[in-house]
């Protein structure tokens, strides 16, 4: 379509692995849609693309039989819905900020992050059609 | 269940939200203009899904078939907007008129579109060549009739009618197309 691209801006600030999963599965749908997608990471969100972190996402209280139901449903894994929504053109946003405070260098992400401040997302989201924040 | 004729088919089989819509996304982007694509999922979010993707990039949704659980969508990529053209050929009927004119016994109807776009809904009686086969497939084309040419929105119709005309036939262009048609409609399946 020839009319500007629509802009989703999301915030994923829990390091949960439902939270992995609404963030990623929105992001990469909205880039199939022909939107733009960015994603900024901070606090325990930032769990979602460290290269240690991400093998450690645990279910929120209350919901451990989550594991078990995604093994059996064929859903598939947060390091292949990362890949997937980068190859798509997803932006994937570390905050520095909470770098800093936990101490945690850039080569600790995975590959394809950017890294940047509250300006650098809002900035960005200040055109977004869509904010979500999880 | 009767196959369908598309160019590509794509397995989602097993993927569940979003995988569906973005390996549709892929797979659109590997096939030409106009043509259309099966995919297969077994997510029953798809349904809902794909018709909204492709509300939204404008591809076309053309149907659903479903059979033990599997869903088979089928979509066509849609042209670039410089490839549609203004009508030119000058001899065109409304579908008021072509209803009136499929009583008489010279009158043919010609489906200029895609196969699995015919199998969704067609004029009853219609024969089915889409645009691009047309010149080779010329000859199962009676010269002593006048065929009524159709596509969906009369865009293929009016460069098939152009082609036709040219090869010495009889042809009319109906305006605007399926889209516009009130009439009977038979499906394949």
């Amino acid at each position: 379509m020839a009319e500007k691209k629509k802009r989703v801006a999301i915030i994923a600030s829990s390091g949960s692995v439902e939270t992995a999963y609404k963030v990623l599965n929105i992001a990469s749908a909205a880039a199939a849609m022909e939107a733009e997608a960015a994603v900024f990471f901070t606090f325990d969100g930032l769990r979602i693309i460290h290269r240690q972190g991400i093998h450690q996402l645990a279910p929120g209280a209350g919901k451990e039989d989550l594991k078990d139901r995604l093994a059996r449903s064929g859903v598939p894994s947060i390091p292949e819905l990362l890949d997937l929504a980068k190859s798509s053109g997803v932006r994937l946003i570390g905050c520095q900020m909470t770098m800093d405070l936990m101490g945690i260098e850039p080569s600790d992400l995975i590959d394809g992050v950017e890294i940047g401040g509250a300006a650098t997302f809002l900035d960005y989201a200040f055109d977004a059609e869509v904010t979500l924040s999880f | 269940m009767k196959e369908i004729k598309v160019n590509l088919t794509v397995h989602c089989e097993g993927l569940s939200c979003p995988l569906p819509v973005m390996k549709t996304k892929q797979a659109m982007e590997t096939v030409r203009p106009g043509d259309v694509i099966e995919v297969v999922a077994t997510d029953r979010g798809s349904i809902a899904d794909l018709k909204g993707w492709a509300q939204r990039t404008g591809h076309q949704y053309i149907g659903l078939r479903e059979e033990e659980g599997r869903y088979r969508h089928y979509l066509r990529r849609a042209l670039p907007e410089e490839e549609k053209q203004e009508q030119q050929f000058p001899d065109t009927a409304d579908c008021e008129e072509l209803k009136e004119a499929l009583s008489r016994e010279d009158v043919r109807v010609l489906d200029v579109r895609e196969p699995a776009e015919y199998a969704f809904g067609h004029i009853p009686g219609a024969r089915n060549i889409p645009l691009g086969d047309l010149d080779d497939r010329l000859e199962e084309l009676d010269p002593s009739r006048t065929w009524y040419v159709i596509c969906r929105t009369g865009q293929r119709s009016d460069l098939a009618c152009r082609q036709l005309a040219e090869k010495g036939l009889r042809v009319k262009n109906v305006v605007p197309g399926m889209i516009a048609w009130d009439g009977p409609i038979e499906q394949d399946f």
